[in-house]
């Protein structure tokens, strides 16, 4: 094989990210080099980038439904929070109080230059409003792809909860329903959580001794509470739900509204 | 972004929601513990609201990925779950001709790397989430190196064709 085929070949390992730390460097200093190598390397990154899409946390149920703790989210947002500046409130009062002195000798030329000043603000603020409604336009995107998502899942839940093979054990104020790995609360007649509180489901996995926490809830007006449970159900010994504080606990807190044991 | 270096919450929670799938995802593949992958998770989303200037500019959803797989190696090593080479972190900081794939979803790469042979796949996979050096991919499949790095740049070249109806410069 050819000696710069078989540079192509480790040009392609470290777009993977395979290469020993060694290697990487060799391969690093002739793509400063090389422009063949170099457009390789270039054509071949975004599809090492694109392979993380493969394993994104889908909330599908269809895929098992791995998905991050809402806890999780929680922690990192208090902090932010915590962190989050206010914007300022422009004080127009003072604003108005500020009078700009203007000399009569001076006045064409100085109005020729705010002329000029105003265009070039326009023109950048121009483009930042582009940019910022591009942002804006890639993140409604990205939430309609959430929403399509959401109603998919739903359509789901219905199906399973109607599915003449779900199995149905009864619980305090409800259901749950299985079927195949999908678990369902389908809650009735549900009182609602007192103030700054939540229902919060956990589930013991098979073999695990402590509960695990999972989604948190309330119920409508009426007390119905329609909830799907992201977990793998074949893997899960018990089920309960208990009233926790808004946002959810590491681990329960009150005496469960119910526990059942999975067979 | 531009909003999160401003500081604006609202802003950073919207950019979680949009991403945190693909960092999870992706933590959770490579360190197969729930625990593990919440830590990366929250690290990487923490680095991004103190240290927002890390992302100049280009695709940032790739950018995203490496520093998440980068930490996740970083786990692997202090946490010495294993004994063999690791491969080096990939550079965060470099900016390619902004070429990235434009409405990518899992979907379209579980089909685009479904088309893959077997062989061709299971090298990448191994590659890419299981931290693997091009050294071990031999040793583990007992097969010549020089065969491992073609059928690697084989497979790449294939996904990217098969995702190339997405990419938008």
């Amino acid at each position: 094989m050819p000696q710069h085929e078989t540079m192509l070949d480790d040009v392609a390992v470290y777009a993977l990210g395979s290469l020993p730390p060694q290697d990487a460097q060799r391969v690093r200093a002739h793509l400063d080099t090389c422009p063949e190598c170099r457009e390789e390397y270039e054509q071949l990154r975004p599809a090492t980038d694109a392979l993380a899409y493969s394993v994104e946390a889908c909330p599908d149920l269809e895929h098992g439904a791995v998905v991050a703790s809402p806890l999780l989210k929680t922690r990192i947002m208090d902090r932010v929070r915590r962190e989050a500046v206010v914007p300022p409130r422009t004080n127009i009062a003072e604003m108005r109080a500020v009078r700009p002195i203007v000399w009569p000798a001076y006045a064409v030329a100085a109005a020729l230059l705010i002329v000029a000043l105003i265009t070039g603000i326009i023109n950048i603020s121009l483009s930042d409003q582009v940019r910022q409604k591009n942002a804006d336009l890639a993140l409604t995107q990205a939430h309609s792809r959430l929403l399509a998502r959401d109603l998919a899942n739903q359509r789901i839940a219905l199906a399973d909860l109607v599915a003449a093979d779900s199995q149905r054990y009864g619980v305090a104020h409800g259901q749950v329903v299985v079927h195949g790995k999908r678990l369902y609360l389908a809650m009735d007649a549900l009182p609602p959580p007192p103030k700054g509180k939540v229902y919060q489901a956990w589930t013991l996995r098979s073999g695990a001794t402590r509960m695990s926490p999972s989604v948190t809830f309330v119920p409508d007006r009426s007390g119905v509470a329609v909830v799907s449970v992201p977990v793998d159900a074949s893997r899960i010994a018990a089920v309960a739900v208990s009233v926790e504080p808004d946002g959810g606990s590491k681990q329960p807190t009150s005496t469960p509204t119910f526990v059942l044991k999975l067979s | 972004m531009a909003r999160v270096r401003a500081r604006d919450a609202a802003a950073f929670e919207a950019l979680y929601d949009a991403h945190h799938r693909l960092v999870y995802g992706v933590a959770m593949r490579m360190l197969g513990d729930v625990a593990g992958a919440e830590d990366v998770t929250q690290a990487i989303f923490l680095k991004i609201w103190s240290s927002p200037h890390l992302f100049e500019s280009g695709n940032f959803a790739g950018w995203l990925v490496r520093i998440t797989r980068n930490r996740a190696l970083d786990v692997l090593r202090s946490k010495s779950y294993r004994h063999e080479e690791l491969p080096e972190a990939q550079p965060a900081e470099e900016m390619l001709e902004e070429t990235a794939f434009a409405h990518i979803d899992a979907d379209r790469v579980r089909a685009a790397l479904a088309q893959l042979p077997p062989e061709q796949r299971d090298l990448i996979e191994l590659g890419f989430f299981g931290g693997v050096t091009h050294d071990e991919m031999a040793r583990r499949a007992g097969i010549p190196l020089g065969t491992v790095k073609t059928r690697i740049r084989a497979g790449l070249r294939k996904l990217r064709a098969a995702l190339e109806g997405t990419v938008s410069v």
